[in-house]
């Protein structure tokens, strides 16, 4: 990236290595600069972080000039709504301010779920939350004024163009957007590249088209499954809990398929890259992911070994069941496979995600909330082991 | 005219070395409806992201263990192309030239008349050792070692070499549900590829300037492994492809062009001393997939594909599928990131490509054998 600037400003664009904190910002190098004499595109010289760690790791807080004001739109509940924690909390630890617009009432039963459980840690570390309705933006937030905005809510043009509307008419000078890696349509080779088709009538693609006119600098994320502690939707847990009380795992299908199963601070990471290489990120599209893919029988079989138990996996084939796989499983039963090529060619950005490491400290909090202990129903998990019981017809 | 001739002498002719800017460009060089830019020019393109490459420009003195199968083939023509004297060292078992499908006899008269060769069984060490250290090479392409005490001698032998590229083996990785491989994974030390393993550590001990290359499949034109040609003979006789399992095992393609053109890319590269690299296409490819886009590539229709249940079956010795029956993919993103390889070939490209200039000529290594099939075709129709 930061070719033409001098060392000590150079080694601040690599990511240091994975047991290290934040990546250090360069928005110093990137806004002093104008940005046609740093050569910013995907070709120029981007120090690659397999180089020796003389570029060793100091974390650097962004210097007072430099802050951004960022806005978050954080969606309520789902897969996604952690991931506005972390980029929150990121933001923050490297001198950033940041206001998180949750959508819905500060109020509602949604609130009682992690992360917003946890969202006094955004206030403690200088961070504001205030909530609202998308449609009434500008009223909640009048008077003020955000350099970014990201919207991590909206599925559709009808959720975000409000946003997205609001921000372009208060001078929001980047506009970051989560959307989706399962907009790819379904393909023989994997994986899913930035660029590869997607399909056409998908909510998200509406957004990215949409944004994509309305901003100069804009930057959408494909993100597929998270795990880490705050997450709002079981991913692991669904694992965990038949694997702590010895009943067996029901995979659909043969359980060779491959999905992205990151943890959730690879994603934030990338947003951050994103905020202070403004520049590089412009006008792209990044697959949100780690850069390693499991199969879901692997991933049962990495639960198991975090949790020390043993694991009997079972296959089923959800039709001759006669039930709705996404009811009875928390992940697509097909390849779901992308890689986080863009980002890591043109933001130097890389995954810290490892899932036997990561999924032990999944494990423990599971315990440690006293969950293992928790009285679930498996009606589902029972309808298929007894047809899987029944003899086969033949 | 290559030395072809009986014994271990080496042809002394040619030890001029052309100086390197003179061939003739825009060769359409056994492309097929590719045509390339002689790889001169291309020498001078700036390099894409990531790679400082020092390009060593003069002409060297080098030696193809191999090289006159499939791999090598592509190689050595390249190499010859970039002004290189080289010497490929083989039994004499396959022809040391042949013509490519496709090539102009102006090119492999060209080709044919600068390429030198060393007759020679490689296991004979003794002979290795006399032969390799009367000639001295300035560069060594391995091509077809399986076995670290093969490449001892030849080590011995060349004391001043600059540099040793190993064509090693993507197979060498341990089996793992964290997919995909990449060159810091883990590797099996019990694998069939155990050799090339231990030929990677002999190298790296011995303090040699080695480069390590680990493909995946490789397929293209005269692939003498059944992997396109496997299909593309069910495809031709209209037959079903019988594939094991859920047909969903995610594998991998490299053009073997792409390939030489990796080994060419790494010759003389300062960056790439002491490195391993997967190369392989940029796409991975379900066992399903594969059959679809090889259908694709010769213009058959879409084809009928059978899974079944292997274990349900006793095949004797005989091999009822080319590949592994599980996922076996590897990422070459480091080539990609460090070096600036980018495969040129997408999959059905080189499909195509493999197709045009070889099975739908009529040509082919293995003849094709459906009594697998037959069984597993059989017991099917008994069921149903």
């Amino acid at each position: 990236m930061a070719t033409l600037v001098s060392s000590s400003l150079l080694s601040a664009n690599l990511s240091p290595p994975p047991s290290l904190s934040p990546s250090i910002s360069l928005s110093s190098a990137c806004s002093l600069s104008s940005s046609s004499s740093i050569s910013l595109s995907h070709r120029s010289l981007s120090l690659s972080s397999r180089k020796p760690a003389s570029y060793s790791a100091f974390t650097v807080k962004a210097v007072a000039s430099e802050k951004k004001k960022v806005l978050i739109v954080n969606t309520n509940s789902g897969g996604h709504a952690v991931i506005g924690f972390y980029f929150a909390k990121e933001l923050l630890g490297s001198g950033h301010e940041v206001t998180v617009f949750t959508v819905g009432d500060e109020g509602s039963d949604k609130m009682k779920k992690p992360p917003f459980t946890r969202f006094s840690e955004i206030v403690e570390g200088g961070g504001k939350i205030v909530w609202g309705e998308v449609d009434a933006i500008g009223t909640v937030l009048k008077g003020l004024s955000f350099d970014i905005v990201l919207d991590n809510n909206g599925k559709d043009l009808d959720t975000v163009k409000p946003v997205a509307d609001w921000a372009k008419s208060t001078g929001v000078g980047q506009f970051l957007f989560i959307s989706s890696a399962g907009i790819y349509k379904t393909t023989d080779q994997p994986p899913h590249v930035e660029g590869d088709t997607v399909k056409a009538d998908a909510g998200h693609v509406g957004v990215e088209k949409y944004i994509s006119e309305v901003f100069e600098n804009w930057t959408s994320f494909r993100p597929q499954y998270m795990i880490g502690s705050g997450n709002n939707k079981d991913n692991e847990e669904w694992f965990f809990d038949r694997i702590v009380r010895g009943r067996p795992v029901p995979i659909p299908g043969s359980g060779l398929q491959l999905t992205n199963i990151s943890h959730v601070r690879d994603l934030s990471s990338m947003l951050t890259k994103a905020v202070e290489n403004p520049n590089a990120a412009s006008g792209r599209i990044l697959n949100c992911v780690g850069d390693r893919a499991v199969t879901l029988d692997g991933f049962a079989k990495l639960c198991a070994k975090a949790a020390g138990l043993p694991v009997e996996i079972v296959h089923y084939d959800p039709k001759s069941v006669g039930i709705d796989a996404r009811k009875a499983f928390p992940y697509r039963s097909v390849h779901f496979y992308a890689e986080p090529r863009a980002a890591k060619d043109i933001l130097g950005w890389t995954s810290t995600t490892n899932l036997p490491e990561d999924l032990k400290e999944r494990y423990e909090e599971y315990v440690k909330i006293g969950r293992d202990k928790k009285d679930i129903k498996f009606d589902i998990d029972d309808k298929i082991l007894e047809s899987l019981k029944a003899p086969v017809a033949v | 005219m290559a030395a072809g001739g009986g014994g271990a002498a080496v042809q002394h002719n040619f030890k001029q070395y052309p100086s390197v800017s003179l061939l003739p460009s825009s060769q359409s060089t056994f492309r097929g409806t590719k045509l390339i830019t002689s790889i001169q020019y291309k020498r001078k393109v700036c390099q894409p992201k990531g790679a400082l490459n020092v390009v060593a420009s003069g002409s060297k003195k080098i030696l193809v263990m191999g090289g006159t199968r499939f791999i090598g083939i592509f190689l050595s023509r390249r190499l010859v192309e970039e002004g290189h004297q080289v010497t490929l060292f083989t039994r004499g078992k396959a022809p040391v030239t042949q013509p490519l499908p496709g090539e102009s006899d102006e090119a492999y008269n060209a080709f044919k008349s600068k390429i030198l060769h060393l007759k020679g069984d490689r296991k004979d060490y003794d002979f290795v050792r006399t032969s390799l250290k009367a000639e001295g090479f300035d560069v060594v392409y391995d091509i077809n070692g399986r076995e670290a005490e093969e490449v001892e001698p030849i080590i011995d032998a060349l004391p001043n070499l600059e540099q040793y590229i190993y064509c090693s083996s993507a197979g060498v990785y341990l089996k793992s549900d964290l997919l995909p491989h990449r060159e810091v994974d883990a590797v099996d030390p019990k694998s069939r590829h155990k050799g090339k393993l231990e030929t990677e550590a002999l190298l790296e001990s011995k303090g040699v300037n080695y480069t390590s290359i680990r493909p995946v499949y490789i397929y293209g034109p005269l692939n003498y492994n059944p992997v396109e040609e496997w299909f593309f003979h069910r495809l031709k006789e209209g037959r079903p492809i019988p594939i094991p399992n859920s047909g969903l095992q995610v594998t991998q393609l490299g053009h073997v062009k792409d390939l030489a053109k990796a080994f060419i890319t790494v010759l003389g590269n300062e960056k790439a001393s002491k490195q391993v690299y997967n190369i392989s296409g940029d796409r991975y490819v379900t066992f399903d997939g594969l059959a679809r886009a090889c259908a694709k590539a010769g213009g058959f229709p879409e084809p009928e594909i059978i899974h079944y249940n292997p274990k349900e079956f006793d095949f004797g010795n005989k091999k009822a599928f080319p590949f592994r029956d599980q996922h076996f993919f590897a990422s070459v993103d480091k080539a990609k990131e460090e070096l600036g390889i980018i495969p040129e070939y997408s999959l059905v490209e080189g499909l195509t490509d493999s197709y045009n200039l070889d099975f739908g000529r009529g040509t082919f290594r293995k003849a094709a054998d459906f009594t697998t099939d037959d069984i597993i075709l059989g017991k099917s129709l008994v069921l149903s």
